[in-house]
C-alpha cells in the first residue's frame, strides 16, 4: 500500500456529509415515535396479568434483544418481499427509508419496553393508592401521578437508548439509503475510494459530537425535570 | 411461485455452521482483551493518574461516541498502513496482505469493548464501599493486595449482569463484520443465498442461529449471578 494518507482534509469531507444530515435525523425521529409506541403496547402486555399476553410480550423484547440489528434489516429488506411475493403481494413500493425506519423501531422498542416496565416498576404502589384514595381513577392516577414520577426515572434510559437509536441509524446504508455514513461512502466511491479512511474518520467525528450533544441534552433536561421533585427511586 | 426452498436450507445448514466459530472467536477474543483493558482504563480512571486518565476519558467517549460499524471500516482502513509503516521504520518488510480480515475486526472491536466495559467497572469499583479499603489498609494491606483480593471480586459481582448484557451486544456486533469481508455467519448467509435468492430461507436460518446463541449465553450469565449472589447475601446485610 503506497498510498499516503492526508489527515489535514478531514475537516473539509465534514460539511458534505453534513448534507446527509437531515435523512439521518429523519429515521431517527420516525423510528423513535414508532419505538415508543410498539414499547409503550409491549410494556403494557409485559405487565398484563393474563399469562398469554404477557408470555408474547415477553417473547417479543427476548427475540428483539437475540437478533442483530443488521439481521433485522436483511430479514425484512430482502425476505419479507420474497414471502410476500409468493402469496401474490408486490412490495417493490416500499421505500428503502421505509424499511429503516421499520426494522429500528421493531429493534429499539425492545428496550424502550424494558425502559418503560422498569420505570413503572419503580414508583413506589403507595403513590396510586394515595391517588385511588383522594378518588382518582385509573387512567387519571396513571396520567397525574405516576406517569410523570415514572417519566422522571426513565429520563437517563431513553437519552441512552436514543443514542444507541442514533448510532443504529448508520445501518441504513446497508439497503442503500445515502444517509450520514451513506454519504460518506458515496464520496469516498466518487474519488474511487482513495481517501476512504479520511472520509470514515470524518463520519466517526460527526457521530462522536452529536452524541456528545444528545448526552449532555439528555443530562440536562433530567436535571430540569427532577428539579424539586423528589427521587421516586429512592 | 415458490415458498420455501427445503433442499436449500439443508444444504446449507453444515455452512451455516461451520460459520459459528468466526463469530464465536471474534466475540471471545475481543471481550478477552477488550475487558482487561476495560478494567485497566477504569483502574487508571479511578486513581485519576494526570493525563493518562484525561486520555482515557477522551478515548472512551470518542468509542461510545461512534458506531461500531465506522469504527471496523476505520480499524480496516487504518491498521494496514500503520503496521506497514511501522514495519518499514524498523527496516522489515512484511506482507500485510496475508493478515486476515477477521484480525482487523478484532482489533475494533477489542476497543469497542474496552470503552463499553471500562465504564461498568468504574461504576461498579465506585458501587464498592469506600470503608472496605479503609478496612484493608487497617490491617495493613497494600493498595494493590486490597485492590485484587477485597475491592475487586465485590466489583466484579456487580459488574457481572452488565458485563452479560454487553457480551450479547458484542456477539450481535459481529455481524457488522460482514462489512469489512469476515466470512462470519452473516455474511455467509449472504453468500449462500445470493444466487438463488433464497434469502428468507438463509436470513430465518441466521436468525435461528443468533437467538439460540444469545439464549444460551444469557442463560450462563444468569447461573453465574445466581452463583455469586450466595456468597453476597451476607454482606448486604451488613
Amino acid at each position: 500500500m503506497g498510498h499516503t494518507y492526508d489527515f489535514a482534509s478531514v475537516p473539509g469531507y465534514i460539511p458534505k456529509i453534513m448534507k446527509a444530515f437531515p435523512v439521518t435525523m429523519e429515521i431517527l425521529l420516525l423510528s423513535l415515535l414508532f419505538g415508543l409506541l410498539i414499547g409503550a403496547v409491549v410494556t403494557v402486555g409485559s405487565l398484563s396479568k393474563r399469562k398469554a399476553v404477557n408470555a408474547l410480550a415477553k417473547g417479543y423484547i427476548s427475540f428483539m434483544r437475540g437478533i442483530p440489528t443488521l439481521q433485522l434489516i436483511f430479514l425484512l429488506y430482502l425476505g419479507l418481499p420474497q414471502v410476500m411475493q409468493g402469496i401474490g403481494v408486490d412490495m417493490s413500493g416500499v421505500s428503502k427509508v421505509a424499511y429503516i425506519i421499520a426494522c429500528l423501531s421493531l429493534s429499539t422498542s425492545a428496550n424502550m419496553a424494558e425502559m418503560m416496565r422498569a420505570s413503572y416498576l419503580a414508583i413506589d404502589k403507595g403513590q396510586r393508592e394515595a391517588a385511588y384514595s383522594v378518588g382518582m381513577k385509573g387512567f387519571t392516577a396513571f396520567r397525574r401521578i405516576i406517569f410523570p414520577q415514572a417519566f422522571g426515572v426513565a429520563i437517563p434510559s431513553l437519552g441512552n437508548n436514543i443514542i444507541m437509536l442514533f448510532k443504529e441509524t448508520s445501518l441504513a446504508f446497508t439497503v442503500g439509503v445515502i444517509d450520514i455514513l451513506g454519504k460518506a461512502r458515496a464520496i469516498s466511491a466518487a474519488s474511487y475510494g482513495t481517501n476512504k479512511l479520511e472520509v470514515y474518520i470524518a463520519t466517526g467525528l460527526i457521530f462522536w459530537v452529536i452524541c456528545f450533544i444528545l448526552e449532555n441534552l439528555s443530562r440536562a433536561f433530567e436535571r430540569a425535570y427532577t428539579k424539586g421533585r423528589k427521587k421516586a427511586a429512592s | 411461485m415458490r415458498m420455501i426452498n427445503v433442499e436449500f436450507i439443508m444444504e446449507s445448514i453444515p455452512s451455516l455452521i461451520g460459520a459459528i466459530p468466526v463469530t464465536l472467536l471474534m466475540a471471545f477474543a475481543a471481550a478477552a482483551a477488550g475487558w482487561i483493558l476495560g478494567l485497566a482504563i477504569a483502574l487508571v480512571r479511578k486513581s485519576r493518574v494526570p493525563v493518562i486518565s484525561q486520555v482515557c476519558a477522551v478515548f472512551v467517549s470518542f468509542m461510545r461516541g461512534v458506531p461500531l460499524i465506522i469504527l471496523l471500516y476505520i480499524a480496516y482502513y487504518a491498521l494496514p498502513i500503520t503496521i506497514s509503516g511501522y514495519f518499514a521504520s524498523i527496516g522489515r518488510e512484511i506482507d500485510i496482505n496475508a493478515v486476515p480480515a477477521v484480525a482487523y475486526a478484532i482489533m475494533a472491536l477489542v476497543l469497542d469493548q474496552a470503552a463499553y466495559s471500562s465504564e461498568i467497572f468504574r461504576a461498579a469499583l465506585m458501587a464498592v464501599d469506600e470503608g472496605q479499603m479503609e478496612a484493608c489498609y487497617s490491617v495493613g494491606m497494600t493498595k494493590s493486595q486490597a485492590l485484587i483480593r477485597i475491592v475487586l471480586p465485590q466489583a466484579m459481582a456487580i459488574a457481572l449482569p452488565n458485563l452479560g448484557g454487553l457480551f450479547l451486544g458484542l456477539v450481535k456486533g459481529t455481524s457488522l463484520a460482514y462489512y469489512v469481508g469476515v466470512y462470519e455467519i452473516t455474511a455467509t448467509a449472504n453468500l449462500l443465498a445470493m444466487p438463488a435468492l433464497n434469502f428468507i430461507e438463509a436470513y430465518v436460518m441466521t436468525t435461528v442461529i443468533y437467538e439460540i446463541i444469545s439464549f444460551i449465553f444469557n442463560k450462563l450469565f444468569r447461573g453465574c449471578e445466581n452463583r455469586l449472589k450466595r456468597f453476597r447475601e451476607g454482606a448486604s446485610a451488613a
